[in-house]
């Protein structure tokens, strides 16, 4: 009987570590985040404020009336970058996973020679540090002149995504039969058809999820936009945080509203995708 | 099995062009990568053997051989870089699996609320990597900063600490944004491999008598291998995203304590403007990343093998 | 070695009861099969049996500690699983050698217990090898090494022969039994599968819906069912089951069919009642076994047949119900003709229609 019970003191003592344990992770996680949002809403007296003041005594959306005012405090055009931010990530991410389907459905479907050869190069080209193909990249595009343009970003950030877009798609083929394209295609289906009505919608979910995180991916990228964008024309959000800053100061508050406004669409679409997104990456990755 | 032979959806195309359809499939994606990827890392291969600089574009032409990489290979301040990059790569990849198992492990013994813990877990995964070096550039500041006011406040420390213009602190700060920002890489595709573990396997250790440690020693963690592996490997793959943060953060300093090759490169490249020894750093930080990811595809192959998944 | 007692052992999912207070003693050495379909509670009381599961209430005692509340590890049981559960990742020697290893044995003695196991189940020359290089049957032994090398007071089988074809399924219940009179050790095994169940169990529990329904030996269960779902459960094709209604010291059938009470019944007049009979027990007139004492007659036409060589099983309508019935000496029998029938009232059974309990005295 006293085994019994040290068994059950222990069992309990776990739970108590457990909790512990998840509560101080959670903490770390969530408290950078909080503190950003927090400091938004803060006037910069407050933030600057020394010794610090921990209850708020005022929150005001200053500095979101500044940010969407035009060019109000610190003169940041923030709409414009938000409409270069979507327009650069959305066509690029439609491309992207049109590009990818392609790809992925042949990796799927497709016996080869030199196909793992194939794939291994084309990932490789994923692993090219965004600074190392900057300055080749930049070089060429200012040749050509597309520099500075959202012509040149979309083609810079389809070329980042493909290899991942492939990799999720490829992974999301495999888990479709094919025996159902088979089948419909001895229903009188063409093989694009057969694609089309019956392969394609079963793996949606997993394409879409291939989709946003390919947006994720062209919405949060810096090193290659700090060096391909250099105007209003086609500055992007993540580069537009530069702007807060100057030689010496740095608009805290203004920065902290803006990094909000580049958060909250990140967080909706990951919130919506993250199911898919760990079976896609398992799914292509172990069962291979 | 499929032949190149069979005729494929808009098949006149096809035929007339007489190209496999796998490689019609996968042709948008060669070109692009071609001429987005492939073209410019020539280019600047060419131009690492030359004095290019950005101010004086005829300076490409300029052929002088290896001298580039024989600078580098010199340069105190590269090699220098190399090592703290590989160094800062190995502790945070090894931290950040460790306290992604940790919390994996956690999470998953959770009965109430996993998807919401999950969607939390998943939470720095959003941050665009420039904005968590710009967060936790203002959480480190040793004026108006978190950290700093946190341990006044409580009287741990009555002095300001430069956590980000001390050399070591500004490493370690640096550390600290570099392994937030990415356990949860690490914390998700283990959670999704403890999800998968067939259950008969761990049932049967404890009937043979493990503790719970040696059922996750023998068995759980043989498992999970793979998934880990997997992780490494994307990681791997975009490892150099640190640059944006450390960019912001530090941007190498105060005096190259923090320089990591990334920040060197751009640096050299951008406000030197000596583009052909930017270059040839580049080519041996691409190498680099290389490796790490073929290292591990490798490491997942054999995982794979060991646990009978075939490929 | 050691016996199993359950005590009123209960298991709860929230407020959903699965087992209902079950109680079962099982002997040292003693082979018991737990039966009954699918969603009857048998996995999850071994499952509590082996500590995989908690307890919700009673008790649950191997040799004559109260386990409990202790960790499978401290129990020392073996266990078989329906996925055979082998660590993929280990060699055969290795999975063998896994619990041993744990309990820090030396490697002498580990390689000896490994070596005398496969020896046993023609282990031997896959000693090296992966799991995932084995066939379904190969991988069944192996799961039955790992528990042989154990030593363990009490082996647990949870449905270990489902994912066999049929024809290794009869080889490996061979060598089971084989197994079990070689070891004498005592063994709790659980299938849904009848035939297991006859031709292994000393005793056999038949189950449904988290209750026992009757505990005996299998001829017991065979020929003195104490429920009509054990009735039709156990014995293949399952026992006729035709509603009938006492009258005049007989049994009724809906179509006015009358036979006498089946000797050894205890019933009311006017009672509804359920009258059992297995196909064994209900032959037509020159293809049937010499007459007992208590014979009725009855004319079915038959509709179809099915010839398994020494025998043909006839499916005959009565009272506008299906009927199975037996032909020994078989001949071609056409759809439509019309036979006499023999039943023997001595080994047909009534139960209450209500309650479906056995009327057997």
């Amino acid at each position: 009987m006293t085994t019994d019970r040290t068994h059950r003191n222990r069992k309990r003592a776990l739970r108590i570590a457990h909790f512990i344990g998840l509560f101080i992770a959670m903490s770390i996680i969530c408290i950078p985040g909080l503190w950003i949002v927090l400091n938004s809403f803060r006037p910069t007296v407050e933030i600057m404020a020394k010794p610090p003041v921990w209850i708020p005594n005022e929150l005001n959306l200053d500095h979101y009336r500044a940010m969407f005012g035009g060019n109000g405090q610190g003169g940041v055009p923030v709409l414009t970058y938000f409409r270069n931010s979507m327009v650069i990530s959305v066509t690029s991410t439609i491309i992207a996973l049109l590009v990818g389907m392609g790809g992925g459905y042949a990796f799927a479907r497709y016996r080869f020679k030199g196909k793992a050869a194939l794939f291994v190069g084309l990932m490789a080209t994923r692993a090219v540090p965004g600074v190392a193909l900057s300055l080749p990249l930049f070089i060429l595009f200012a040749r050509i002149g597309i520099i500075d343009t959202h012509f040149g970003m979309i083609l810079a950030y389809v070329a980042m995504n493909v290899p991942f877009t492939v990799w999720l798609i490829d992974g999301f083929f495999r888990q479709v039969p094919r025996e159902l394209a088979e089948a419909a295609e001895i229903d009188g289906c063409t093989r694009w058809q057969a694609f089309w009505r019956v392969e394609f919608p079963v793996a949606r979910a997993g394409i879409a999820s291939a989709g946003i995180f390919a947006f994720l991916t062209s919405w949060n990228e810096y090193a290659l936009a700090s060096q391909l964008t250099r105007s209003v024309y086609s500055k992007t959000m993540p580069v537009g945080l530069l702007d807060f800053t100057s030689e010496f100061t740095l608009n805290w508050g203004g920065m902290c509203a803006l990094a909000v406004l580049m958060i909250i669409p990140a967080l909706i679409l990951t919130f919506l995708v993250q199911k898919h997104l760990i079976a896609g990456l398992t799914f292509g990755g172990v069962k291979g | 099995m499929v032949t190149p032979s069979i005729d494929l959806p808009n098949g006149l195309l096809m035929t007339r062009l007489k190209l496999p359809p796998w490689l019609v499939l996968l042709l948008p994606a060669i070109l692009i990568l071609m001429a987005v990827v492939l073209i410019p890392l020539l280019l600047s291969l060419y131009s690492s053997f030359t004095s290019y600089r950005l101010t004086r574009p005829d300076s490409i032409t300029n052929w002088i051989g290896t001298f580039n990489y024989e600078k580098a290979a010199k340069d105190e301040n590269f090699w220098a870089a190399f090592g703290r990059t590989v160094l800062f790569l190995t502790i945070a990849l090894n931290l950040e699996m460790l306290f992604g198992l940790g919390l994996a492990l956690m999470v998953s013994k959770v009965t109430k609320g996993q998807r919401l813990l999950r969607t939390v877990m998943m939470f720095p995964m959003m941050f665009s990597p420039i904005l968590v070096g710009f967060q936790f550039k203002f959480i480190f500041n040793d004026n108006v900063g978190l950290v700093n006011n946190a341990l006044q406040s409580l009287g741990l420390s009555s002095t300001a600490i430069p956590w980000l213009v001390d050399g070591k602190l500004a490493l370690f700060s640096i550390a600290f944004a570099e392994i937030w920002m990415s356990t949860s890489v690490f914390g998700i595709l283990i959670l999704a491999g403890l999800y998968a573990i067939p259950q008969d396997p761990l049932e049967a250790a404890k009937v043979d008598g493990c503790t719970s440690w040696q059922s996750f020693r023998f068995v759980t963690l043989p498992f999970l291998m793979p998934f880990i592996y997997i992780a490494m490997a994307i990681r791997s793959l975009d490892v150099a995203r640190a640059y944006d943060m450390v960019q912001i953060m530090t941007n190498g300093g105060p005096a190259r304590r923090t320089e990591l090759l990334w920040t060197l490169i751009g640096r050299t490249g951008y406000v030197d403007a000596k583009m052909g020894y930017a270059n040839a750093m580049g080519y041996i930080s691409i190498f680099l990343a290389i490796f790490f990811t073929v290292y591990f595809f490798k490491k997942l192959t054999s995982a794979r093998a060991e646990l009978g998944m075939g490929g | 070695m050691a016996q199993v007692h359950l005590r009123s052992v209960v298991k709860k999912y929230g407020g959903l009861q699965v087992v209902h207070a079950i109680n079962l003693d099982i002997a040292d050495g003693e082979f018991v099969v737990l039966v009954g379909p699918s969603g009857c509670g048998k996995s999850t009381t071994l499952r509590m049996i082996a500590g995989l599961e908690d307890i919700s209430g009673g008790e649950v005692l191997i040799g004559d500690r109260v386990v409990n509340d202790l960790p499978p590890r401290e129990r020392n049981l073996a266990m078989v699983f329906q996925n055979y559960a082998l660590y993929p990742h280990m060699s055969v020697r290795e999975n063998l050698g896994f619990s041993l290893k744990i309990a820090k044995r030396s490697q002498s003695e580990i390689d000896r217990a490994v070596d005398d196991a496969a020896e046993i189940l023609s282990l031997t020359p896959l000693l090296d090898r992966k799991p995932g290089q084995l066939s379904g049957g190969q991988r069944q032994r192996v799961a039955m090494g790992r528990a042989i090398v154990r030593h363990p007071d009490v082996f647990l089988f949870d449905e270990p022969l489902s994912n066999l074809d049929a024809k290794l399924r009869t080889q490996m219940r061979v060598e089971i039994k084989k197994l079990h009179q070689r070891l004498k050790s005592t063994i709790v095994y659980v299938t849904h599968d009848q035939v297991e169940a006859m031709t292994l169990a000393d005793r056999i529990v038949i189950m449904r819906d988290g209750h026992i329904e009757q505990i005996g030996t299998p001829l017991e269960v065979f020929e003195r069912p104490n429920t009509t779902f054990v009735a039709t459960f156990i014995g293949s094709p399952p026992m006729n089951m035709l509603p009938a209604r006492v009258g005049g010291g007989r049994v009724v059938l809906t179509d006015g069919t009358a036979f006498d009470i089946p000797p050894g019944h205890k019933v009311e007049e006017g009672q509804d009642v359920i009258f059992g009979a297995r196909a064994d027990n209900i032959m037509p007139v020159g293809h049937s076994l010499p007459a007992t004492e208590h014979v009725a007659e009855v004319k079915m036409s038959v509709q179809l047949t099915e010839p398994l060589g020494t025998e043909t099983l006839l499916f005959a309508q009565l009272a506008g119900q299906e009927v199975q019935a037996k032909m020994l000496n078989p001949r071609p029998v056409a759809s439509g003709e019309v036979l006499t029938f023999q039943i023997n009232l001595d080994k047909c059974h009534l139960f209450d229609a209500e309650t479906g309990a056995s009327l057997r005295v």
